[in-house]
């Protein structure tokens, strides 16, 4: 779908004026103490009235970089070079009082992180109201009415109100409404949101998204969309530009990016993707390595070192972005284009042809990428997963964990308490992964460190192998935590910077008095995560992100256990990296038959590697099953809408899906609402109910059954939905 | 707004009582003021004895002392903090502690007002000026100036200035800087606007002496937070919005960046009236500092603990001060 096909043939004058942003041989080069850093390589797109254009790429492909460029924004050891034209008018190299006329005016920007990007001193419509007064002759109190007027217009309930508050007293999805708001006060020609929700819980990142598109309506803006999220991109944008070491590798309509790439970077990208709308069981194939450094790029391609069809010529010169499909439209700003010596030969090319499904990491030795059989693993995980289900090992029953809160002072009264986790019963079966998801605040992490009893609950039972671990004191526990071991999130804090690897792998062996013959064990361990065994003597900080974590995986790994807790393990990391740790996990499981604990809030992930699902809100399971029902046929109106929430990255699919949208943010779990604690954002409660069917979610808090559909949830009036 | 000052105020009392228990306790139990009475040969007669110990109350017991101290019922009429009176001194009838410390709070509070406002207002000035240019010559220049300030002792570094000032005199064949006392002898015969000059004249070698290092350490502070603030997203979209450069860090830096500043001076202000001593001994002032050092020698009990609960309820002050800023800089602070 592309708004721009009625001035294809009309005079050259109108397709000029028509063109709102034209960037042309865009280059940025940082000064650093090592060198010069190219963060940006002759980008040149254009964007046209209305049109919404997605650039996507992984952290340090320079997708941020360019519109910082545009904006002027960069500090001053950025050197910036070649062109960008607002509406004709060139605004690289304007002094800050010219580009001053431009910004907010003409061109708005969004950022990233909400809770940071408003000025904590100021009122919201002052921000909003600031925005205006720049640039327009108008009163305070116009301007003011201007603020409120947009607040409405994003969404905000009240804004009358809401006009007059600090920024610390708005949710993060309401701060970032705030911030389009901004975007929006001079009806710009172009909105530049750089990764707009990123930061959020995907229910709030699809109203969120929602705000956006109003804001493109209200103003008839054109939208330039950086996010690394291809499924954000699949549903709101018309073209797509990939980008990778700073240069544009691949361009076209999302339809021509997202069915037939002909970049094997955008391959790679989208075969590494896990997907809500594909069957469990299909393995990933990770992009092997990192992206090249910025200070030392290779003389060719800069994906050549970590493309599976490099030949000689990749690595020594550089491809062109050129049309990939000949004789299609010839302006190079709108056909389908990319940057491969080798385009052609990705037609009708399925990520698997081309990559391998490794669970390698790309410095793993040679004769392990040999030995590797991942045909055969695949195979067994179908066959596990027809069999029978194990035995439990971990569960938990009425699980409740209370957390004060406290007053200032000195006194430090307990003033209330944060319901963190309110009654929670689950089992972990042996060789089973159970997902745990959720929104942030949702308890899910507080209830895999109560599993672990690394904190103690309130109240409620957790046994290990029908033994009862809440009543055993920390001596008592250390034997069984050989058994349970836990993987962290950040890759980067979880390593101590000062240890080697070697040592930080043994280290649970040496506490555990099994030092002896650690130094092999080790070796075999990294091995086991697809680690070059020779790297033992290496720091953290020579790992990327990817390798990391599996360092802390075999840490995990090194006492044998047999419970893995795994909480967000590949949430930090870049699309094409964590296809690679996800394949490791799912090897893992079947060489040594581990069970998993996998605490995440990215459902396409957990549709990918688990087999049953418990989906929490608010410190209760409001919905459990297997992966198969909970996904094919979820019950619960939250599920339903978390589901529906995640973006496919499928553009036609995630244009036609159904949606089931929920309003306002998670209620403070220090006082959740009665009854049904998700009736406050329900779209059944709101839109389907009667008021005497309310009554009963305003006063029964629903239990936890199986309500007829096969599997178990905790909705008065749960309905199965199909929503993929 | 007004709950939160009236809950700081609140606080303050309960932190001036503490602090009266601490300094009473303080000196009293670090010696007996009569120790050189009792040494005296020949000895004194035990009346003489017991009438001194009656006079300075030491005949009643450590409680009894610090109740009449505060409050002065059951006392001579001649203490009592909360009656204004301030005990009686062992230097003798005539040298009442009340009259001496107020002139000396007249003379001190003038060199710390202009020993603090001229801190802070250069510190903004040079911590702004050296954040926006960042590593370029001048900010290199100030950072140098504000170490080195930062490592001479004021002991040295006053001596130094008094010098330079008598120096400068002699060249210049003036009376251009007042070097000795607060004021000029011929204080009394002047009109009101020669008093000015004359007490403003005065002032300046001390204050300089007085403040270079809070000044130093403030800069340094004032520095750091405004580059975190130059540097953060409110700034960055503040930009974007399209405000001008000069708008955007009077009106979006540099009033979030004060807000850490308020806390460091507040202690500051502590080391300032401490470091008033050695000031006004350099240049001979009769301060507060004077009025401390010479207490000490007469081992005048009464005046001391004066003189403590004054810096004391001094430092409270400030510290309420910079509270109530603090609610006026930062929204967040207001609604807690």
């Amino acid at each position: 779908m592309t708004t721009t096909d009625n001035f294809n043939d009309g005079a050259t004058a109108t397709v000029d004026t028509d063109i709102v942003l034209d960037v042309q041989d865009l280059s940025v080069t940082f000064s650093s103490e090592d060198g010069p850093l190219k963060a940006v390589r002759g980008v040149s797109y254009r964007v046209r009235r209305g049109e919404a254009l997605g650039i996507v790429g992984e952290s340090g492909s320079g997708k941020s970089v360019t519109s910082m460029a545009i904006m002027g924004l960069l500090p001053k050891s950025a050197s910036v070079s070649g062109s960008a034209r607002v509406l004709g008018q060139e605004v690289i190299g304007l002094n800050d009082a010219q580009i001053s006329k431009v910004r907010g005016d003409k061109i708005a920007m969004i950022f990233q992180d909400p809770l940071t990007s408003l000025n904590p001193v100021y009122t919201i419509g002052y921000q909003i109201a600031e925005a205006v007064l720049t640039h327009r002759k108008v009163t305070k109190q116009e301007a003011r009415k201007r603020a409120v007027d947009l607040l409405d217009k994003v969404g905000i309930p009240h804004p009358d109100r809401r006009v007059d508050q600090y920024p610390h007293e708005l949710s993060g999805g309401m701060r970032q409404r705030v911030v389009i708001a901004i975007a929006m006060a001079n009806d710009p020609d172009v909105i530049i949101a750089d990764e707009p929700t990123t930061a959020l819980d995907v229910t709030v990142q699809a109203q969120v998204l929602e705000a956006l598109e109003a804001a493109r309506k209200e103003t008839g803006a054109a939208l330039v969309l950086i996010t690394h999220d291809l499924g954000v991109v699949a549903g709101h944008v018309d073209r797509v530009a990939v980008m990778y070491a700073g240069r544009l590798v691949e361009t076209g309509s999302v339809e021509d990016v997202f069915y037939r790439p002909r970049m094997p970077y955008a391959l790679g990208l989208l075969g590494s993707l896990p997907r809500m709308d594909e069957a469990r069981h299909e393995r990933l194939t990770p992009i092997l390595g990192t992206p090249p450094s910025l200070l030392d790029l290779p003389a060719g391609c800069g994906f050549a070192p970590r493309c599976p069809m490099a030949q000689e010529v990749c690595h020594t010169s550089e491809p062109a972005l050129e049309a990939a499909v000949d004789g299609e439209d010839d302006d190079p700003f709108r056909r389908h284009s990319a940057a491969c010596h080798f385009s052609e030969r990705l037609v009708d090319a399925r990520p698997e042809d081309l990559f391998r499904t490794t669970a390698l990491d790309a410095e793993a030795p040679a004769e392990l990428a040999e030995a590797e059989d991942t045909g055969a693993a695949a195979e067994r995980r179908q066959e596990e997963a027809e069999a029978e289900p194990g035995e439990v090992l971990l569960s938990a029953i009425d699980l409740v964990k209370n957390f004060p809160i406290r007053s200032k002072g000195i006194l430090r009264r307990k003033i209330g308490e944060v319901q963190a986790v309110s009654g929670i019963s689950l089992e972990l079966r042996e060789h089973e992964t159970l997902a745990l998801v959720g929104e942030s605040g949702c308890g899910k992490s507080t209830t895999a460190r109560l599993l672990l009893q690394l904190i103690r609950q309130t109240s409620g039972e957790v046994t290990y192998m029908g033994q009862p671990l809440h009543s055993l004191s920390d001596s008592q526990m250390r034997p069984l935590r050989r058994d349970l071991q836990l993987v962290f999130q950040d890759p980067f804090a979880s390593l101590d910077p000062r240890m080697t690897v070697s040592d930080i792998v043994a280290e649970p062996m040496q506490i555990h008095g099994r030092g002896k013959g650690a130094k092999k064990r080790v070796k075999e361990l990294l091995e086991l995560v697809g680690l070059n065994p020779e790297h033992g003597s290496r720091y953290p900080h020579e790992f990327s992100g990817g390798q990391r974590q599996r360092i802390g995986i075999a840490r995990a790994l090194s006492l044998n256990p047999k419970v893995l807790i795994l909480d967000e393990p590949v949430s930090a990391l870049d699309v094409s990296i964590q296809a690679g740790v996800i394949n490791l996990l799912e090897d893992l499981q079947d060489e040594l038959g581990l069970s998993y604990l996998f605490v995440s809030h990215d459902l396409s992930v957990v549709r990918h590697i688990a087999d049953r699902v418990a989906v929490m809100y608010l410190g209760k399971i409001v919905e459990t099953g297997t992966t198969e029902e909970l996904f094919d046929a979820p019950a619960h109106p939250y599920t339903q809408a978390l589901i529906s929430a995640i973006p496919l990255p499928d553009p036609v699919k995630e244009r036609t899906r159904e949606r089931i949208v929920v309003t306002g943010d998670v209620p403070s779990p220090a006082d959740p609402p009665s009854g049904c604690r998700f009736r406050t954002r329900c779209p059944k409660f709101a839109g389907e109910l009667t008021d005497e069917q309310r009554n009963l979610c305003v006063e029964e808090p629903p239990e936890l059954l199986d309500r007829g559909t096969g599997h178990r949830d905790a909705c008065h009036y749960s309905q199965v939905v199909e929503l993929i | 707004m007004l709950v939160y000052t009236a809950r700081r105020l609140a606080v303050a009392i309960p932190v001036l009582l503490a602090a009266s228990v601490l300094v009473f306790l303080m000196v009293d139990l670090s010696g007996d003021p009569l120790a050189e009475l009792r040494l005296q040969q020949p000895p004194p007669s035990p009346e003489a004895i017991a009438d001194a110990e009656a006079r300075y109350y030491l005949d009643r017991s450590i409680p009894e002392r610090y109740w009449l101290w505060m409050t002065g019922i059951g006392g001579n009429g001649d203490i009592g903090l909360l009656q204004g009176q301030f005990g009686p001194s062992v230097r003798g009838v005539a040298f009442d502690i009340g009259t001496q410390l107020s002139s000396s709070i007249y003379v001190t509070i003038r060199l710390v007002t202009a020993a603090v406002i001229a801190a802070l207002g250069l510190a903004v000035l040079s911590g702004v000026v050296s954040a926006m240019r960042q590593y370029s010559k001048l900010d290199y220049t100030l950072t140098f100036i504000g170490f080195l300030a930062l490592a001479m002792p004021t002991f040295w570094l006053g001596a130094l200035i008094k010098e330079g000032g008598l120096w400068f005199n002699q060249t210049t064949g003036t009376g251009f800087f007042y070097t000795i006392g607060a004021n000029s002898a011929r204080v009394s015969n002047m009109t009101g606007w020669e008093y000015f000059l004359d007490s403003a004249g005065h002032l300046v070698l001390p204050t300089i002496t007085l403040m270079l290092t809070s000044f130093a350490s403030w800069s340094r502070y004032q520095r750091t937070s405004m580059l975190e603030v130059l540097n953060s997203d409110y700034v960055r979209l503040a930009r974007a919005k399209g405000v001008p450069n000069r708008v955007v860090v009077r009106r979006h830096a540099l009033r979030t960046a004060l807000i850490p500043l308020v806390t460091v001076a507040t202690i500051g202000i502590v080391a300032i009236i401490e470091g008033v001593v050695i000031t006004e001994t350099i240049f001979q002032w009769r301060g507060l500092g004077y009025f401390f050092i010479e207490a000490v020698k007469a081992q005048d009990a009464f005046a001391i603990m004066s003189w403590l609960m004054l810096s004391g309820t001094l430092v409270v002050i400030a510290n309420l001060v910079a509270d109530i800023l603090y609610g006026v800089l930062d929204p967040r602070i207001r609604y807690e």
